[in-house]
This record gives structure tokens, sequence and C-alpha cells, in this order.
């Protein structure tokens, strides 16, 4: 059966006028803060104390934005006799957010878990030398970052976890081994004793 | 000279219109000085100079809009002559639709801004002697025709629609059906031209 | 004395209604038009749901600066505004919103004529715009809207004749008085046509070809900037609030209603008026706009025969009445 005429015209009529009586989705953002999910695309955090001054980062960055300055420290011998090592020391670790396209790869290469994306968004200056965030703006921004959303619930365990439950239960498995052994070997001297204590007794009454 | 045409000719249908009412006695002496006939005048005047400009003008598009002032004034005249339907038929007809064709035209030919170099045409003054022929023609037929005619410009006014509509459809029907017989032949020819050009390219 | 304070007094009441209503329009369609699209629209200006965002759009087109093009036509160009905004100043003297003279500005005996004519009238302002800015878009907007206008003019009229037939009288309190209930259904093919070939005349979406903002900018307007532009803007809104109310005294039956048409008379009209403004909003969100090719085909092929057969449909029952 072909359609009514006109039946497409009032179908195009309908769909404004239902859209018109539900809600509508706009965010009213100055007066509402928008709710962003972890990881959202907001300002990047520097957690220093993970920082190695490995350099992927800078050189990651197809912008070119990043600036780091470090120098080296040499650190005493842990035990004495042994050797001295050198450490990097962060002197200066800056991201010109002006030259950001905010492409997360220095995110995505870090791998001591330094860098973090946190969704604050609202750090518009009117000079743009201020977008040059700073070390102790960076570290300030850590402090936003939400923590990640959790896990499906099937999903397969992270490999950080994984690894340190592996340990974990490895230590343990050590531990429990070490002191079975020590039990034994204590329950192994109590016989000896109690073997050579009979012994003597023995021979004792044997003199008699 | 179309303009002085159509006016004579809209003129002559409004006049005609008018002529059947019975003469009012109580306007006398020729050409008394009431405030509507300064008025009339001095509208007169003005719509005169705007078809003066509308036709010495060189540039294109301004001889369009002093057309439209014209045609305007004209249908002022027309008010004051009380024939109301016959003023507001005028703007819609030439005001809002033959205007408009022309000036769609205009458009079309790339006019430009500014005098055009090629307006002036090389028989102005044979058109000249032609205009002022047809018009004399016409005022001549008009004054002639509707010379002790007055109009009452009290009580209910004598070229409403009803007045109007009804005396060209009871006394004039007969060339009111011949005129609109005349713009069918016109229609007809114009799409028998049209596709002729057609066939031709095809 | 007393006259001349009467006349002064309706015309300051045309004036009023002419400057609020047509910006009461527009909000709608900011609000209208938002929600229809998920959005919320304009929310600051005026505190309330901001209500006052085309009096703030008003101040801010007043502050900008009025720049008339180098190789433009200056005397026309500056000209075109007032000539597309003031028709529809005049027409709404003539339209009666309830019954008796009192609430009509000026009784204009051949009203439909009047109000077709001056409305005609007005397009000659985007003509001129389009023709004196000496820019291609512009040139472009004024012939789409020649075109535009010569195809729809005809079915407007036709349709209107078709009331004053019905009627026997081309006055619009005169049509009023005539109307009953009845003429809705014998008369709504010509309601149709006489509604959707307004539409076209003020080139309000889906039959916005001439100022097609996406092709050729804003058409006949490109060039104007500030107070100038927003007449222009203004004379489109002020001919939604005019069409709406032709529309309304011609074919739906102004004043008249299921109740108290004459003391609330006005009510009726503005009732209707607003759902058909609504209409109109609700238009131009739904649908796309019209090609020029499909533009002209629905007015010589569907508009003109549908005016012409209730035209005859109109004489039928006339004569089967009398």
């Amino acid at each position: 059966m072909p359609p009514i005429p006109g039946s497409g015209l009032a179908k195009g009529l309908a769909v404004t006028l239902r859209t018109m009586t539900k809600k509508t989705v706009t965010a009213q953002y100055p007066d509402v803060q928008p709710e962003l999910p972890p990881r959202s695309r907001g300002v990047i955090a520097l957690f220093e104390e993970n920082c190695t001054v490995c350099m992927l980062c800078a050189r990651e960055c197809p912008d070119w934005c990043i600036y780091i300055d470090s120098h080296k420290e040499t650190v005493p011998a842990a035990a004495p006799g042994g050797r001295e090592r050198s450490r990097n020391v962060l002197d200066r670790f800056a991201i010109d957010f002006s030259l950001c396209m905010y492409c997360g790869i220095c995110i995505e290469v870090c791998p001591f878990d330094a860098l973090f994306w946190s969704p604050e968004f609202e750090y518009a200056e009117t000079d743009i030398l201020e977008l040059t965030h700073e070390r102790d703006k960076l570290r300030a921004w850590m402090w936003t970052v939400p923590e990640p959303p959790a896990l499906d619930p099937g999903a397969e365990e992270p490999k950080e976890i994984a690894a340190a439950r592996k340990t974990a239960e490895k230590l343990e498995a050590q531990r429990a081994q070490e002191a079975q052994q020590a039990q034994e070997a204590q329950q192994a001297q109590e016989a000896q004793q109690t073997q050579q204590a009979q012994q003597t007794k023995k021979e004792a009454e044997g003199e008699e | 000279m179309t303009l002085a045409a159509t006016a004579a000719h809209s003129a002559h249908s409004a006049y005609s219109v008018l002529a059947a009412q019975p003469a009012n006695p109580a306007h006398s002496g020729f050409l008394s000085p009431t405030g509507i006939e300064i008025a009339f005048v001095l509208v007169g005047i003005a719509t005169l100079g705007a078809a003066l400009v509308t036709v010495t003008t060189k540039q294109l598009v301004h001889a369009a809009l002093w057309l439209v002032v014209a045609l305007g004034g004209l249908a002022v005249e027309y008010l004051l002559l009380t024939a109301e339907f016959i003023a507001w038929v005028q703007v819609l007809i030439y005001v809002g639709s033959v205007v408009v064709l022309l000036l769609f035209g205009l458009m079309l030919t790339k006019a430009p801004i500014g005098r055009s170099p090629d307006a002036d045409s090389g028989n102005r003054w044979a058109a000249l002697a032609v205009a002022a022929a047809s018009a004399g023609a016409l005022v001549w037929v008009v004054v002639d025709a509707f010379r002790t005619t007055w109009i009452g410009l009290d009580g209910p006014a004598q070229g409403s629609t009803e007045v109007t509509g009804s005396f060209l459809f009871r006394h004039w029907v007969l060339p009111f059906e011949a005129l609109s017989v005349l713009l069918l032949a016109a229609l007809v020819g114009a799409i028998v031209l049209s596709r002729k050009r057609g066939k031709e390219q095809s | 004395m007393n006259d001349a304070l009467d006349v002064a007094l309706r015309l300051v009441i045309v004036f009023a209604v002419f400057m609020v209503l047509p910006l009461v329009v527009g909000q709608t369609e900011h609000k209208v038009m938002a929600h229809m699209q998920g959005r919320l629209g304009p929310m600051y200006a005026g505190g309330f749901h901001g209500w006052a965002q085309l009096v703030a759009d008003g101040v801010k087109f007043a502050q900008k600066e009025d720049i008339v093009p180098a190789e433009a036509d200056r005397r026309i160009f500056q000209l075109a505004p007032a000539v597309a905004l003031l028709p529809y100043l005049l027409v709404l003297v003539a339209v009666p919103i309830g019954p008796g003279e009192g609430a009509v500005g000026q009784v204009v005996d051949a009203g439909i004529f009047f109000v077709l004519a001056v409305m005609g009238v007005g397009v000659l302002g985007s003509l001129m715009a389009g023709w004196a800015s000496a820019n291609k878009f512009s040139l472009l907007g004024g012939l789409r809207t020649a075109a535009q206008l010569l195809a729809y003019e005809l079915p407007m009229l036709l349709a209107a004749a078709s009331v004053a037939m019905a009627a026997g009288t081309v006055s619009l309190p005169g049509i009023l008085d005539a109307f009953e209930w009845w003429w809705l259904p014998w008369q709504i093919v010509g309601a149709l046509v006489f509604f959707v070939a307004g539409l076209a005349e003020l080139q309000r979406p889906p039959f916005d070809m001439p100022v097609a903002d996406s092709e050729i900018i804003f058409g006949a307007y490109t060039e104007y900037t500030g107070l100038r532009f927003a007449l222009f803007l203004l004379a489109e809104y002020a001919g939604i609030v005019v069409l709406c109310a032709l529309t309304t005294v011609l074919f739906l039956g102004g004043w008249h209603g299921p109740f108290g048409a004459d003391g609330l008379g006005w009510v009726w009209t503005l009732l209707k008026v607003a759902v058909l403004a609504f209409v109109v909003i609700w238009l131009r969100v739904s649908y796309p706009r019209l090609r020029e090719d499909q533009l002209q085909k629905l007015a010589w092929t569907t508009l003109i025969p549908l005016a012409l057969a209730q035209i005859a449909l109109t004489g039928i029952v006339k004569v089967a009445i009398n």
C-alpha cells in the first residue's frame, strides 16, 4: 500500500513536537559544574615521586610542549664496600598548555605512572605565558585526579595487582616453608633429645 | 509614454465609474480651492515629477523605483477621487507585480550601479511626439466626456468596491470580457512563442 | 478634538502592537525552536529564562557601526529597510481584532486589496536591498525574492478572493460579520493555500531560498549591519504577525469563538494568531529548505490549481445556498 500523501510531512511535525515535550539535555555549565569521568582530557598532572627523568614523555610529545631539566646526583653506597650509584634529580618539569594538543601520548608512554589525566579544565588565562604550568602547578593538579573507574566484574585482574599478588603469595609460601622447616628441625631436635635422655637412662639402669 | 498611457487609461476607467453618479450641485464653481483639491493638485505635481524623472534618469533601477513613486502617486489620486477600490488594485497590480517583474528583468540584465552610458535612445524625439500625441488624445477624450460631471465627496464613497463591482458587471460586462479574451490571447501567444523556441533548440 | 484624540490613540495602540508582538514571536521562536531541538535557548538575558534576549539583541544592533559598502547605491541601500518594514505597520492598521468599529485601527472598504497590495510593496524593500548592495549574493537573493513573489502572489490573491466571494464583501470587518462556523471546512483548502503562499512571500523556512544563509549568506541582507539589519529582521517577524492575523481574520473567524465572542473577541483573535505563529515556527524547525525549482513547481502546479478549485467550490456552494 502506498503511503498516504503528506504522511511524511506529518511525521516530521510529530518528531519536533515530541522533542519539544521532552526534557532538554543542555548542561547549564557555569551554573552547574559538569560531572566528568576519570581520565577526561582536562589537564595533565605530574606525580613527581614516580618520575625518573627518563625523558620519554618529552621525546614522544608531538608538539614538544614538555620541558624537563635535571641533574645527576651520586648516592653513597648503601652497604659498606658497595658501589656508589648515580641518580637523576628533577629540576624542572613544565607543560606548555598553549601548545599541548591533549593527545595524551605522554601519559601513555610514561613507564612509571608519573603523568595522569585530570578532568579539571578551567585554567584559561589572559596571558599566554601563564599557560605554561610549572612543576608545582602540575603537582597541584595531581590532587584533583579522581580514582580510576572500577573494572568490570568479570574482567581480568590488572597486571600490577596480579604481579604484586604473585610476589606476595610467593613470599608467603616461602615464609610458610621456612616456618615448616624450622618446626621440623625443632621437632627433630626434640626427638633427638628425648632419645638421648632415654639412652642415658638405660645406660644408667644397665650400670646398676 | 507607457506611463502616460497607463495613467490615462486607469483614470479613464475610474472616471467612467464615477460618471454615472448624479452630479452634485453642492460643489459649485470651477476649481474652488477645497483642501482635497489642493492635495489633489500637489500629489499630481509630485506624480508628474516622478514620472519625468523616470523617463529622464540614466540609472535604470532608479527609473524603476521612480516609477513606483509615480504609480503610488496615481493611487493616491484615485483615493482622493474616492475610487478606493481602483487605488488599491493599482498598488496591487502595478507596484506589487509589474514593477517587481520590471526589477526582476533589470537584475537579469546586470544593470550597473550608477549611470548607464547607453541609456539614451536615438529616437527620443519620435518617442516624445508619440507620447504627447497619445496623452493629448486621452486628455481630450476624458475632458470632453466628463466636462460637466461632479463628484460628491460627502456621504458614502462613490468609488467603493460594491459600486465599482456592480457598474463593472452591469454596464461594462462586454468590454470587461473583451479585455479578458485579449489577455488570454496574449497568454496563449506567449506560450506558443516560448514553445517554438524550445523546439528549435532541441 | 475628540476625533483627533481617538485617531491618535488608535495609532498609538497599533504602533505598540507592532513593536511588541513581533518581539514576542521572535522570543517564542527562540524558545520553541530550542526545545524542539533538545536545547534550552537563551537563559540569561533578563534573568528569567532569557526573556529579554531580543531587547539585548536590539541594544547590540544599535551599538554596531552602520556600514554602507563603497560601491553600493547609497541612498537606495539606506532606504530599503524602511520600505521593507513600514508596509506591515500599515497593514496592521486595517486588521480588526474584535467585533464592532472600536476594535480596528481604521476600517478600509477594500480591506483585502489594501492589505495584499501593501504587503506586496514590502517585498520591494528586499529587491532594493538586493540590487543596491553591489554584491553578487545580494543580487542572487533579490532575483530569487522577485521570482518567489511573482509565483506566490497569485495563489494568495485567489485564496483571498474565495473568502471575499463567500462573504460577499472585501472589507475585513465585513467578512468577519458574515462568518459562520461551517466556513471553516468550506474554505479549508483556501486557508492552507493562503497560509503557505504567505509563508513563501515572507521568505520563511521552508521557503527561505532567497535568504538561504548557508549558500548565499543572507541573500539581499548580506551587506547590512546594525540597526538597518535589525529592521529587516523586525520586518520578517512583523510579517509573521501580519500573515497570522490575516489568516485568522479571513479563514478562522477572527473574534468568533465558541463562547464570549462579544466581550472577549480580541482574546480569541490573539489566541488564533498565537497558534498560527507557533505553526510558522514549527514548520521552520521541521522542514528542510525547498530548492528553487521545487518552490516554483509547488506554486504553479499545486497551489494555483488548488486555489482555483477552492474558488469553484465557493461559487457552487454560494449559488446553491442562494
